[in-house]
């Protein structure tokens, strides 16, 4: 289980302090599956990096299993990551000179796994994302979606409490971003906790749960009935409570009005800057709503 | 991690770009070979010349009368050989001449020699006899030659019993002397040799002005010195007028005076192994620019500063140390190739310059690989996995 209260996290660009996120609280349980979502500037990545350990924030805490990890040291930051986190990326982030396996062993090594143990759940791993037949195989003879299914292999064969996938599917054709989508609910299924962070609310919606970002604001956060499809132990109560608060938390035109008319020119770090991205919020949240209930 | 891993890793890394990775080894390899090269040669040196010395005699003593109105006669010079701890006395006539024989002529340094000469000096014959005592004692116009002088004039070594022309006076050759080692004094193989007596008309000069006198023990050295200084003295009344070298000072003398020259060499080179680690340093740190990306990787994954810090520093250890050992590879080589063309000359890697070539270009990677590596480790992963 990881659990952010009230996470503040403020940058200074040029002069100006950037509310990036500003006191986002969540609890994500084992098993679970989110998705975040948010347009450019919303303060996902930001989010991202504070979940993934990579970031500390400025306020608040984070607990990752029932221990505090928002103060702590670099060194013990990257035990985090070791340990109790595997990473999926936009740019897959293998290692090029590296074969499949080498590239999915590399986290056990910086463990410290005996050379017998790790070929048995590299090897695992593998077999689990159907790569078995390309484990040496280096990433420039494998495609985009194999690529990102060895990402996968490496962020689990960590046996993370949690992965967590930063736009998986972003660099990716629509079958490669089908099968990769089918692959994480699949790891879903099987158990593993799932971060998914994404500005597409299509790619979103697969997940039993939204959490949707905005100007470092949760504004809402939802949960749909394929969740009990899934047969996760949710409860009738959660959802409402979670779809009311969504309903008070989110009005469109706000949302809308405050960076689009605000600050024409000064489209800093910390506002949405195109027209594009703002307009879906409005058209899509009714129907998450709806879902939600 | 294991230092084990970090060295796999680090070699990947060295053979995945085999061509920058050699060109960075270059300035070691230069600089270990320049090391190594140098104070093997000045080795060398410094003992095939302290061996031709001690071959002369490190246990003998030098006599040059300097003062040329008052030489000692022949008779003196030999009686010198009656006084306590005095082996042999060797007095020696030495002058230049033209050989000729068969039409050819060579200009060859003559030596006018005794039979203790070959006591005291140690030639070695390829074939033939040595000048003796019979041949100083009836004058007789026979000659030992060295080998160079052989095949000038003669074209081969089996001469003996064949005359040659010394300075227009006959001599038939009684010996041929195997190939010797030429000093900065002396070039045994373009001598020739000839009883002293005889030497005594053929230049024209009756005074001994050079002996040698070889003593018992060499522990007596210093108290045969001092009888000699002591006779000489009473003799000449100035102590400038003659000069007695002990060899064994001398080779004490070329030895430090190597032994400075070996250091001083050793320095200079060393600066080249000092621009080798620059040269390193340089390219670790463009390559943990190149690679900030794999770095943020690896730290996004769980490798810590310390991962880090051991893979860089190991690949750049690596590439010093091959570096000193392909350098030292490379020296071998060239001071082999040296030995075989010229015989006289035994160059080579001592251990104790091997060792601290090496262990210096171990130094050399730690040094210019802690600044890249800290660097490297330093970065951030939220920074570096946005590197493009």
């Amino acid at each position: 289980m990881i659990e952010l209260r009230d996470i503040k996290k403020i940058y200074q660009l040029g002069g100006e302090e950037v509310h990036a996120l500003d006191g986002v609280s969540l609890v994500i349980e084992d098993r679970e599956f989110v998705a975040v979502v948010g347009a450019s500037g919303s303060g996902k990545s930001t989010l991202m990096n504070i979940i993934g350990c990579l970031d500390t924030p400025d306020e608040g805490a984070y607990f990752i299993d029932g221990q505090d990890v928002s103060d702590l040291s670099e060194h013990d930051q990257s035990i985090m990551r070791n340990r109790k986190i595997g990473f999926i990326f936009q740019q897959f982030n293998l290692l090029p000179k590296l074969t499949a396996y080498e590239n999915v062993e590399l986290p056990l090594i910086y463990q410290g796994v005996s050379s017998a143990e790790r070929k048995e759940r590299v090897t695992e791993a593998l077999k689990r994302v159907g790569l078995e037949n390309r484990m040496w195989h280096r990433p420039n003879q494998l495609s985009g979606g194999q690529q990102q299914r060895v990402a996968v292999a490496r962020a689990l064969v960590t046996r993370p409490a949690l992965i967590l996938a930063d736009e998986p599917t972003g660099n990716l054709d629509s079958h490669s971003t089908g099968e990769i989508m089918e692959l994480l609910k699949e790891l879903h299924r099987a158990g593993n906790t799932l971060v998914l962070i994404t500005h597409d609310d299509e790619i979103a919606s697969e997940a039993p749960r939204r959490v949707r970002l905005f100007d470092g604001k949760v504004v809402a956060d939802m949960r749909s009935d394929a969740r009990k499809a899934d047969g996760s132990s949710g409860t009738d109560f959660d959802g409402n409570a979670v779809a009311d608060r969504n309903m008070k938390a989110a009005p469109a035109p706000v949302m809308r009005s405050g960076p689009g008319g605000g600050s024409p020119g000064g489209g800093s770090a910390g506002t949405v800057s195109g027209p594009g991205e703002e307009s879906f919020i409005p058209e899509e949240d009714p129907e998450e709503v709806t879902d939600g209930r | 991690m294991k230092v084990s891993q970090a060295g796999k890793m680090a070699l990947s890394a060295i053979l995945s770009n085999k061509l920058r990775s050699f060109l960075t080894m270059l300035g070691i390899i230069i600089g270990v070979m320049a090391v190594t090269l140098l104070i093997s040669i000045v080795q060398g040196a410094s003992n095939t010349v302290t061996g031709q010395l001690d071959d002369l005699g490190g246990d003998q003593l030098i006599v040059q009368i300097i003062n040329p109105t008052k030489r000692l006669t022949l008779s003196e010079v030999e009686a010198l050989a009656e006084e306590e701890g005095v082996a042999y006395v060797s007095p020696t006539l030495g002058g230049n001449g033209t050989a000729r024989a068969f039409g050819n002529s060579m200009d060859v340094s003559v030596s006018g020699i005794t039979g203790s000469y070959k006591d005291v000096q140690g030639l070695d014959l390829e074939s033939g006899r040595v000048i003796t005592q019979t041949d100083n004692d009836y004058r007789l116009s026979v000659c030992v030659i060295g080998r160079k002088v052989a095949t000038e004039l003669f074209g081969t070594t089996a001469c003996i019993g064949k005359n040659l022309r010394l300075n227009g006076k006959d001599y038939r050759i009684a010996g041929v002397l195997t190939e010797q080692v030429q000093t900065a004094v002396e070039d045994p193989n373009a001598t020739v040799y000839i009883p002293l007596t005889n030497a005594q008309r053929l230049l024209s000069e009756v005074n001994v002005s050079l002996f040698y006198v070889a003593v018992e023990e060499e522990a007596d050295m210093d108290a045969v010195k001092a009888l000699l200084d002591r006779k000489l003295l009473a003799k000449y009344d100035d102590e400038d007028d003659y000069l007695i070298v002990n060899m064994a000072d001398v080779i004490d003398i070329i030895d430090t005076i190597m032994g400075t020259l070996e250091l001083l060499l050793a320095a200079i080179a060393g600066i080249s192994l000092v621009v080798g680690g620059i040269g390193i340093m340089n390219i670790m740190l463009v390559s943990v620019t190149e690679r900030t990306r794999e770095i943020g990787i690896r730290k996004a994954i769980g490798a810590q500063r310390g991962d880090i810090i051991v893979q860089f520093m190991i690949e750049s250890v690596i590439l010093s140390l091959f570096g000193g050992i392909i350098g030292m590879a490379v020296s071998q080589a060239v001071l082999t190739t040296v030995n075989i063309l010229h015989p006289g000359y035994n160059f080579a890697i001592s251990f104790n310059t091997g060792a601290v070539a090496l262990g210096f270009s171990i130094l050399v990677g730690l040094v210019f690989g802690i600044y890249p590596a800290a660097k490297a480790a330093g970065l951030k992963p939220i920074n570096a996995l946005r590197y493009e």
